[in-house]
């Protein structure tokens, strides 16, 4: 007996954390804009409706992505539209955003439960995949986590080293800088909604088309909320951010496994697991780093003098 | 030197609803030159530089850039045309670095290299001899090094005319003369620079030309070499022969109101002071040199630590504990928004703050009774608008104190002190607000507290100079040989013999 009876696991703990990742990243995207989305948790449950029935009916995952994508977008730019040009209260906005989807979702949802759908499996990449470790732990996934292993350093160079990343984190940091240099703040930040909500849409999409290929009613189970905490554990940096993610993930995957062992303990106590985590780990990084690292106009909106 | 001016103002004028900030204004900013365009708070200097730089539309007269009129409709037509202005609140991203914020508003394709754009900063700093790091962050800087970085901004967005808003008032003295020495490279260079200020000595140390502005109106411009006095320039600057002679006829001092011997705390160093009524007391010294805790402690916001302080006859404690609303002490603190004044509070419960025991009956605030009270008020401090249901936030700073000034001297104290009551205030107010406390006189004792000499002397019967906690000086106002004497106390030098009043 060796270590290897491990390793099926953190690659179960890399597939879990995916979802909880892209969201998680789309969320950075818009704080660094200045723009708080409570919304994430219903925007990614659209996201994985629009995902299982767009691939349900067009027979292709890849449109079911794209609708998904799509469907994201549209309601985090609602949430910006409302927060940025009519000026409301961002947490306001945020929750609503949430609650209207949520219901949105099952009442759209309920004639789809238990229908199949084509979807995204795992094909191991050759090559990579025979790798010692690494291979059976991030090689034998989907193409979404394949996918996934470039959103760090894409969207990382994206922030730093384009000028359009520079006025985004403008937007978060200093409305009134921004303004003084001529750009627009709201522009900006519905860009970022734009951005935010695809990949938050795709997080959901993922949940529905390749974690499994079935809806369920609620299936994102709290996963947008922990996105909304892991941004700050990340302290706003997604490389930080796969991190955590994957953390959660392995959180989820070993109280699976534990359940699929028998285990004597009650099984909704092993599900509260991972959002026990999320309180220690929010606790944790404000005690030791407080919200450095917070854009500092974060849930603010902007004088409307534009 | 170039034979055309770079911008020419003709016969500007601005109005905001009834206030007139600038009239009539002709003013030529040549190439290569600094001009010091110098005014006391509220003459309009912000306001014609705001045209200047595009924050404002001009109501009559036209700007000249190069000889073509040109109108600008924002701040980025008027950097497009050339003019940039650094303000008195910096508009750079504190998290992002020197390069970062740089590149910000520059034009570009769809990349940004932070190492190619922090050589573009050095090489761009070097040539006006600025030690900038382009990888600093903007929020670790000292307030000098961010200007730095804001005129780096200005000027790497090709302007040619710089307008800087007070930008001593943040610096210290060695970061000012960084900066002087900064702006007198950029006009070597050939850039024009304006630079707006209400500091004699300032503008005589590094300016070629000054214009002096008053009540919106250029009184005089010439070179500074050819400047008969520093000053003749204040008193141009001021007026003060058609303003400043207020008409302060001396009354017959009475019972002392205040008396502190040898009080300490809080940065106080054994302050000696005795106020009676019928006099005003000016307390004058460089800000942060004990005025705060002085006015604290008497204001019972603070407890003295050692010695004592009389209140119309009752001790520290006893005094504060029964404090009556009316007939004690009106407080008009320097804070007007902060302290003062709730912002969001309409000016009746601004009024009822310090006034409300006089409209209680029954456990009941009589409100429309106070509201009369206030339409009163308005009425006879001449406050603009007289609409008691609107917000302190909505009145302009002036307004904003008569209203305050009338509600402390409703309680009819016997004590009124008054912290830098004029700051910020245009011309009209500071008069009526001096005129308010000469008036007070004659049924209490005044303690003014103020940073301006200038009004010190138009008001006071005795000064008292604050140096660090200390009392060094005290005198009466018309003694010429002490008054002359004044700027030597305040950074310290000499403290008089037997200090006290």
């Amino acid at each position: 007996m060796s270590w290897e009876w491990f390793l099926p696991i953190v690659a179960a703990a890399v597939q879990a954390g995916t979802p909880i990742f892209y969201a998680t990243v789309g969320e950075i995207l818009m704080e660094r804009a200045g723009i708080l989305n409570l919304g994430v948790e219903g925007a990614m449950l659209l996201g994985a409706l629009a995902g299982f029935w767009t691939s349900m009916v067009t027979g292709n995952p890849w449109v079911g992505l794209a609708a998904a994508a799509a469907v994201g977008s549209l309601a985090c730019l609602l949430h910006g539209v409302v927060t940025t040009v009519a000026l409301a209260n961002q947490v306001v906005s945020g929750l609503a955003l949430t609650i209207l989807a949520t219901g949105l979702a099952n009442f759209l949802g309920t004639p789809l439960i238990g229908l199949p759908a084509p979807g995204f499996d795992q094909r191991p990449l050759p090559g990579l995949s025979a790798l010692p470790i690494l291979g059976p732990v991030l090689f034998h996934q989907d193409v979404l986590v394949y996918a996934s292993y470039l959103l760090p350093v894409l969207v990382s160079v994206g922030l730093r080293r384009t000028r359009f990343g520079l006025r985004l984190r403008a937007a978060g940091e200093s409305p009134t800088a921004c303004r003084a240099a001529g750009l627009s703040v709201l522009r900006l930040r519905l860009l970022a909604c734009l951005f935010g909500g695809a990949l938050i849409g795709i997080g959901g999409a993922y949940l529905s088309l390749a974690f499994t290929h079935l809806w369920t009613n609620g299936m994102t189970a709290g996963r947008g909320w922990i996105a909304v905490a892991l941004v700050i554990f990340a302290f706003w940096r997604p490389g930080r951010a796969m991190v955590g993610a994957y953390l959660f993930g392995g959180v989820m995957a070993f109280q699976l496994r534990l359940q699929a062992a028998g285990t004597t303990v009650p099984s909704s106590l092993l599900l509260m697991l991972p959002y026990l985590l999320t309180v220690a780990v929010l606790a944790a990084s404000s005690r030791f780093r407080g919200v450095a690292g917070a854009p500092a106009a974060l849930g603010t909106n902007p004088e409307p003098s534009e | 030197m170039n034979p055309t001016p770079l911008v020419v103002l003709e016969g500007i004028g601005k109005r905001f609803g009834a206030v007139t900030a600038c009239q009539g204004v002709n003013l030529a900013i040549w190439p290569g030159r600094i001009k010091a365009v110098l005014g006391e708070n509220g003459a309009g200097k912000s306001t014609l530089m705001g045209i200047l730089a595009g924050q404002y539309q001009p109501d009559e007269g036209q700007v000249l850039v190069n000889g073509v009129p040109v109108r600008f409709r924002s701040t980025r037509e008027a950097i497009a045309a050339g003019i940039g202005m650094v303000y008195q609140h910096f508009t750079l991203v504190p998290a992002m670095t020197v390069a970062e914020n740089l590149a910000l508003g520059q034009e570009g394709g769809p990349w940004f290299s932070p190492s190619a754009m922090a050589r573009r900063v050095s090489t761009q700093a070097e040539a006006l001899g600025f030690a900038i790091d382009p990888d600093a962050r903007v929020a670790d800087l000292s307030m000098g090094e961010r200007q730095r970085v804001e005129i780096l901004k200005v000027l790497s967005r090709g302007c040619q005319l710089l307008i800087l808003d007070e930008p001593t008032a943040v610096l210290t003295p060695a970061e000012t003369q960084t900066l002087f020495a900064a702006l007198r490279r950029l006009a070597a260079a050939g850039v024009a620079v304006v630079f707006i200020s209400h500091k004699l000595n300032e503008v005589l140390a590094v300016a070629d030309e000054v214009a002096v502005l008053r009540r919106g109106r250029v009184v005089d411009e010439c070179p500074v070499a050819a400047t008969t006095s520093p000053a003749e320039l204040a008193r141009r600057m001021v007026g003060r022969d058609d303003f400043l002679a207020v008409d302060r006829v001396p009354l017959e001092p009475r019972q002392v109101v205040l008396r502190m011997a040898g009080v300490w705390g809080g940065g106080l160093h054994g302050v000696d002071l005795t106020v009676r009524q019928g006099e005003i007391i000016a307390v004058v010294g460089v800000a942060g040199n004990g005025q705060r805790p002085l006015v604290d402690v008497i204001c019972g916001l603070r407890a003295p630590e050692r010695g004592t302080v009389t209140i119309l006859g009752q001790g520290w404690a006893e005094f504060h504990r029964t404090a009556p609303w009316q007939g004690g002490i009106g407080y008009i603190p320097e804070d007007r928004l902060g302290v003062a004044v709730c912002r969001e509070l309409d000016a009746v419960d601004n009024f009822l703050l310090t006034t409300r025991q006089g409209f209680c009956r029954f456990g009941v605030l009589q409100r429309q009774r106070a509201r009369q009270q206030v339409v009163e008020l308005m009425a006879t401090f001449r406050v603009h608008p007289p609409q008691p249901q609107l917000a302190a936030r909505q009145f302009s700073g002036g307004n904003l104190q008569k209203l305050v000034l009338g509600r402390e001297f409703f309680r009819r104290p016997r004590l009124v002190v008054a912290d830098q009551p004029t700051q910020g205030l245009d011309v009209a107010a500071t008069h009526d607000v001096w005129q308010a406390l000469l008036a007070a006189r004659t049924v209490a004792g005044v303690l003014l507290v103020t940073g301006e000499v200038s009004e010190a002397l138009a008001l006071a019967d005795r000064l008292v100079v604050l140096y660090r906690g200390r009392v060094v000086a005290a005198f009466a106002a018309d003694d010429e040989v002490e008054v002359a004497r004044i700027g030597l106390y305040m950074a310290g030098a000499a403290a008089q013999e037997g200090a006290g009043s």
